[in-house]
């Protein structure tokens, strides 16, 4: 009986737990007592986390697709296959024709490994991962205000916090340790406001509960705004020290009294005063939101004017306060703190600043690294349907489910000449590759993860991978290598970690000695930097907090005749994502097993739709069958469907437009039928 | 406390195998199995039991015996299809084999029952388990008074043995009354139309000799036993079998508890006395 | 009774290992106490109840039923060496106690004893508690019992098999010293004692509305911990995974609080509103099982309290039903005796 201290592989929230192991084998799961987060607790996935590291469906052999079929192969033919393979691209249609898919779910030194791969190896900026997909609202949207793209406080400010206002974020599904927390607070005497049309379960705990329609989040931001100017309310003090722009805010907002958002976001102007008055009469208020404001189309006003309002009323650098975004995967703040994303090298260092591209250079050994701008994930797959990207290499991703418009994420990959996809499971992505290359799983390897709060944690070895199956960073340096970049060798992830932090101020004085027990909260710049609980404490890190109006704009597509209705998406809290590890163990399976979709009684009475029966949900784009839930969690109008079942797959339906900036997909609106199925 | 294991009790989760007779289509969505033990043993069970069906890949699902043991060696399983269980047994074929665990939990009790009027009504898959009582009677005419079976489906093509019930219907040993819910999707249907409910009224029933046996899907019960206690039968002659999910049928894994009771040990058969206080029981 | 310091207590465990699987209290890398081997962390035998379930070692998260290929079915083999478990308080004794008869009440559960059987049982007891605090003597109900007294541990064997594992330790004669032990251990009792039994009458009674169990409810985040840390659950699931040449047959830890739990695959389901289930886990220990086993199946343990993210462990929700609920009831709490008359609250 052996037991592995790691960090839970499913959300941003990074519990860490031991993973009991008897015999090469792992049999359960026991909560670290005296972890920060967790506590001695743990939500039902991560008590499961261990269940389906040894399923019968892990991949055990990399796989080549020969006259259509898969056979397994050695490592060395496939390692050399998928480096020609991509060298052949590279020369043909030139560096910019490939694309490289990180994950959010890989570790921090194998988000790193890729990057350099991409950059460093085949010479393009052309690097992403599925951030794209939850936070890089976020990511434009607070650095361009504070200069940060990250939560700006920790968990744990919300035991110091007396206003908690949730907008946009299922916190005890999705969170489930930051949302009982939250609830611990509220109980504890904090007040609690939910924005969100969903009736979530911690709108039953909330002073108040504001059913906005969905993509009317600047509206109702910008009318409390309105409200606490107009009442005199702002934090004067703190604006005129610490903020910039201020009177460009006040113009905008001026424009947006209660009475307009009501009329836009659903609300009563009572309602929308009431919330401002709650979030400004607080000691310490804390903004806490995720996918709820960043996936639409205007997904970065959305967060600029989540930081508007934290600015106004000073709720910045301080404890039980800030803008907090709740990042979804263990470890999506990795990723792009790794810098797998087109615009930044790790620590969020410029890619077309020629003394950065300088440096990393000169680091790698290298001659020269890519100046043209990369592409964004979602746009390589519009790019890949246009015949401008030929070759994509997915790490631990699985598009096909996870990308808005299926039909359209297949006609991409379908269309590319070569598809090589690592993972752990034959996803329905890895179904359509070229080459798969089996990985192991978080419990297999050695690495770190970075949680919501900046923290970054160790991830560690407790059982051998299945049959020939490797870390990714081990499936990587191999590729380098076979790709001719013959100087890439490290022992062990903390080697690479070392590069790391030589070449990456933010995490300059992170070294795995230093993260024992429970990680370390960038930035962490020198090797005696405690870490940074608080971003913004003194001075922003942009210097000034600026102010950012925000006029509103509309979801792009809306409800008409023939789609009379709003769809959400979403997840539900037995799942995770695209299902390849939850729909794989047993407990959560049995909770969810198929794919449904919720609707209002009122709805249902109205179609004909009873609870269970089966229905047919259409968009402008595909078409889905799914079982009927019916339920007042949702409001008459709006449909929810969680995108983690293939079967019903709710990005059949979801709008493939992209918000201009962060070019992050509007999953959260769309226009949709439903009928009953006889 | 820690008693050693009896050297006769064989491992408490290890199926026995059975070979699969013959497989019939009962409804679209019903079909009956028959089967054998492989080492040629009978099942040894009594009306109202049922056994843990194990189907290696799949897990074990529980499925109440549908024939009589008066019937010989074979035994039959009556299985909708629900679930990924049952959906990958209604692929196999006779020749096929299958685990079997069982047979579990409390049968009806044939002495309480012999010399009364029986009453025995079932909706829809109920007919199935109430099917291992009714041949039980036939084969053995002496032990009980006269017999009135009671049926109900949702429509004319999912009702159960059908031919079963013309013979029974034809036979002098019982009464039957059978009904659909509604008859609109087939137009042959001649027989009657509405809740199994409906029929108990007209019905004349000595109350001190008559009890009342109850199989149905779980909205049936409550709706019967106000019928049945409306023309006077008390809660002590009216007997029902509850469905729950087991999934050991020997009183450990929890899933089939209803308050300090296991429906797999203390039931399924019960005495409405005896649960009909216990909150989550119907 | 024989006594050791702790290094010899340890070094007798080390010396233990050929003939046993040895698990005991250990300090894993963060602090974090767990059953385990000396071998992979330092011992820690201070600090009273384990956040885990010490029965785990006999009813374990994920156990194999039996592996099957080409029809054959093998059933999971006996361990080599038999288990030598140390770290029940002896509250854990009494779950243990409970659990045991659980699994060997007919049709015995041969799966449970198969490291059951052969296993020695060991309490820790004595000047080891929380912050240097006492934890009663179980004085029985285990093979061997450890008593911490003035940084030295009391041997106590009650069994044929504790003895054989203390045979070389020398007898010492010091009967004052364990009076003494066993007079704490009388007047350590009952810490909240009467509230479960007032939370038991409420129950018994029908005295807690559903509009409580819907608060309850509104509470639970679906985390399942209080059941998987609670020494006297014992719900399992069957789970199978198939392989081209096999297919292994697993028993895996349920919850009662999870929707799926009872749900039948025709869609009804007896536990069907999250009020139903959060009663259901109370319900459960503190009156299903009096009537079904004469005993309340909470043994105070206070290990889901610790494990649930949002307090509403079984002691909590204890404390709110009697303040609530209860109509002038004397209950006793760790910081003394609370009285709260039911009519000066007003809801």
């Amino acid at each position: 009986m052996k037991r592995t201290l790691t960090v839970c592989p499913y959300c941003g929230t990074g519990c860490m737990f031991y993973l009991v192991s008897q015999g090469g084998r792992l049999v359960g799961v026991e909560p670290s007592s005296t972890h920060p987060v967790s506590r001695g607790a743990l939500c039902v996935k991560g008590w499961n986390a261990y269940a389906f590291v040894h399923h019968p469906d892990r991949l055990t052999t990399p796989l080549i697709r020969d006259h259509g079929e898969f056979r397994p192969a050695t490592w060395d033919e496939a390692i050399a296959t998928v480096a020609t393979a991509l060298k052949s691209v590279q020369e043909r249609h030139g560096a910019d024709s490939l694309m490289f898919a990180s994950s959010a779910k890989a570790t921090n030194e194998e988000n790193y490994l890729l990057m350099k791969l991409a950059r460093g190896v085949f010479g393009t900026n052309n690097i992403d991962h599925c951030a794209r997909l939850c936070h890089s609202s976020t990511v434009t949207g607070l650095t361009e205000a504070f200069g940060s793209g990250a939560m700006t406080n920790s968990i744990a400010c919300l035991d110091d916090s007396d206003l908690i206002f949730v907008i946009g974020s299922n916190t005890t599904e999705q969170h489930p340790l930051i949302g009982s927390r939250i609830m611990n607070a509220v109980r504890g005497g904090a007040r609690l406001i939910v924005a969100d049309n969903r009736r979530i379960r911690l709108s039953r705990h909330a002073d108040l509960h504001l059913r906005h329609n969905n993509g009317s989040d600047v509206p109702l931001l910008n009318a409390m705004m309105q409200v606490i100017i107009a009442e005199g309310r702002a934090d004067r003090a703190f604006m005129e020290s610490r903020t910039e722009n201020y009177p460009a805010l006040a113009a905008t907002v001026a424009q947006w009294p209660p009475e307009r958002a009501a009329a836009v976001t659903g609300l009563t102007p009572e309602e929308i005063v009431a919330a401002a008055r709650l979030f400004a009469g607080a000691r310490a208020a804390m903004l806490v939101y995720s996918m709820g404001i960043t996936q639409h189309s205007h997904g970065v006003d959305n967060v600029r004017s989540c930081a508007n309002l934290a600015l106004l009323t000073g709720n910045v650098g301080r404890p039980g306060a800030g803008v907090n975004p709740l990042r979804g995967q263990n470890n999506v703040q990795g990723g792009c703190d790794m810098g797998a994303l087109p615009e930044f090298y790790s620590g969020y260092q410029q890619a077309a600043d020629p003394l950065v591209r300088e440096k990393f250079a000169r680091g790698w050994g290298v001659s020269s690294l890519p100046a043209t701008p990369g592409l964004p994930l979602t746009r390589a797959m519009n790019a890949a349907t246009e015949g401008r990207i030929k070759g994509m290499f997915i790490m631990g991703e699985n598009p096909l489910l996870s990308d808005p418009d299926q039909a359209h994420a297949l006609r991409a990959l379908e269309s590319l000449e070569l598809l090589v996809v690592q993972d752990i499971f034959l996803t329905e992505t890895a179904r359509l590759a070229h080459l798969v290359l089996p990985a192991a799983c978080f419990a297999e390897k050695e690495g770190t993860f970075t949680n919501t709060e900046r923290r970054v944690q160790r991830v560690r070895k407790a059982v051998d991978p299945p049959g020939e199956a490797r870390p990714d960073w081990q499936i990587l340096c191999d590729l380098a290598r076979s790709a001719g970049y013959k100087e890439i060798s490290y022992a062990a992830p903390h080697e690479i970690m070392a590069e790391i932090a030589a070449l990456t101020p933010l995490y300059g004085g992170i070294s795995y000695d230093r993260l024992e027990p429970h990680g370390l909260q960038w930035p962490c710049t020198t090797s005696d930097d405690p870490g940074t609980p608080i971003l913004h404490r003194e001075h922003f890190t942009r210097g000034r907090g600026r102010f950012i109006p925000v006029e509103y704009r509309p979801s792009a597509e809306l409800p008409d005749e023939e789609y009379p209705f709003v769809l959400t998406t979403g997840r539900s809290y037995f799942h995770w994502h695209t299902g390849s590890m939850t729909r794989r163990t047993h407990l959560l399976d049995r909770e969810e097993r198929s794919p449904f979709v919720e609707l209002n009684p009122h709805d249902a009475a109205r179609m004909g739709v009873r609870e269970r029966e089966m229905t047919q949900v259409t968009s402008r784009r595909g078409s889905i069958l799914l079982a009927a839930r019916v339920s007042d969690i949702v409001p008459p109008g709006v449909l929810f469907i969680p995108f983690h079942f293939v079967e019903g797959a709710a990005n059949a339906l979801t709008n493939n437009v992209l918000d201009p900036e962060s070019s992050i997909p509007e999953f959260k609106v769309c226009a949709v039928s439903i009928r009953r199925v006889p | 406390m820690i008693s050693s294991p009896s050297p006769l009790s064989p491992p408490l989760y290890l199926p026995v195998t059975c070979e699969i007779i013959s497989v019939t289509d009962l409804t679209p969505h019903e079909k009956l199995f028959r089967l054998k033990r492989s080492d040629g043993r009978p099942l040894g069970h009594l009306p109202g039991q049922f056994v843990q069906l194990s189907l290696l890949g799949w897990g074990e699902a529980p499925i109440s015996v549908a024939s009589s043991p008066t019937r010989g060696e074979l035994f039959d399983l009556g299985v909708r299809r629900a679930g990924s269980l049952t959906t990958a047994l209604h692929l196999l074929e006779s020749g096929d084999t299958v685990g079997i665990r069982g047979p579990f939990g409390r049968p009806f009790d044939l002495s309480f029952l012999a010399g009364q009027e029986l009453l025995l009504i079932s909706g829809g898959c109920g007919l199935a388990p109430l099917r291992s009582l009714i041949q039980y009677c036939q084969d053995r005419p002496e032990r009980f008074g006269t017999i009135t079976i009671l049926y109900g489906a949702k429509s004319p093509d999912r009702l159960l043995f059908k031919d079963e019930l013309s013979s029974w219907e034809a036979s002098q040993r019982f009464a039957c009354g059978v009904t659909v819910d509604s008859s609109s999707d087939t137009g042959c249907y001649d027989g009657t139309v509405g809740l199994v409910t409906s029929l108990i009224p007209p019905l004349t029933l000595d109350t001190g000799r008559t009890v009342a046996v109850i199989v149905g899907p779980p909205v049936m019960y409550r709706a019967v036993i106000a019928a049945l206690k409306q023309k006077g039968v008390p809660a002590e002659r009216i007997i029902v079998s509850l469905e729950r999910q087991m999934q050991c049928g020997v009183g450990k894994c929890g899933h089939c508890s209803i308050e300090h009771l296991t429906c797999c040990q203390d039931g399924p058969v019960f005495l409405l006395s005896e649960i009909e206080q216990l909150r989550g029981a119907l | 009774m024989k006594q050791l310091s702790t290094h010899q207590l340890i070094t007798l465990f080390a010396s233990l290992e050929g003939g046993w699987d040895v698990r005991l209290p250990v300090r894993l890398p963060d602090g974090t106490r767990a059953m385990g081997k000396l071998s992979d962390a330092p011992p820690a035998l201070l600090g009273g109840p384990l956040p885990s379930k010490p029965t785990a070692a006999f009813f374990p998260q994920e156990e194999q039923v039996f592996m099957a290929s080409e029809g054959e079915i093998r059933p999971s083999p006996t361990p080599e060496r038999p288990l030598l478990v140390a770290g029940f308080t002896a509250r854990d004794l009494e779950c243990l106690r409970f659990i045991d008869r659980f699994f060997a009440t007919a049709p015995r559960d041969d799966l449970y004893f198969r490291c059951r059987e052969t296993a020695l049982v060991a309490a820790v007891t004595g000047w080891c508690g929380p912050a240097g605090s006492f934890m009663k003597m179980a004085q029985g109900g285990c093979d061997l019992e450890l008593v911490r007294d003035q940084d030295e541990w009391l041997l106590l064997s009650y069994t044929e098999k504790g003895m054989s594992v203390t045979r070389g330790v020398p007898h010492r004669h010091d009967e004052g010293r364990l009076e003494r032990l066993r007079q704490l251990s009388t007047t350590a009792t009952g810490a909240d004692e009467l509230l479960l039994r007032s939370a038991a009458a409420l129950l018994r009674d029908d005295l807690i509305p559903d509009s409580f169990w819907r608060e309850i409810g509104d509470r639970c985040i679906l985390c399942t911990g209080c059941n998987l840390v609670c020494p006297t659950c014992s719900c399992f699931g069957i789970r199978d995974w198939r392989s081209a040449a096999q297919t292994q047959r697993s028993r895996i830890w349920d919850s009662c609080q999870l929707e799926g739990f009872m749900r039948e695959a025709g869609g009804h389901n007896p536990l069907g509103s999250e009020a139903l289930r959060s009663r259901r886990r109370i319900h459960h220990k503190l009156a299903a099982d009096l009537l079904r086993w004469g005993e309340i199946s909470c043994f105070l343990c206070g290990r889901c309290d610790a494990a649930c993210p949002t307090g509403i462990g079984i002691v909590s929700v204890m404390k709110e039903m009697v303040s609530r609920y209860g109509k002038t009831t004397t209950y006793m709490t760790q910081e003394g005796v609370s009285t709260v008359d039911r009519s000066s609250r007003i809801r």
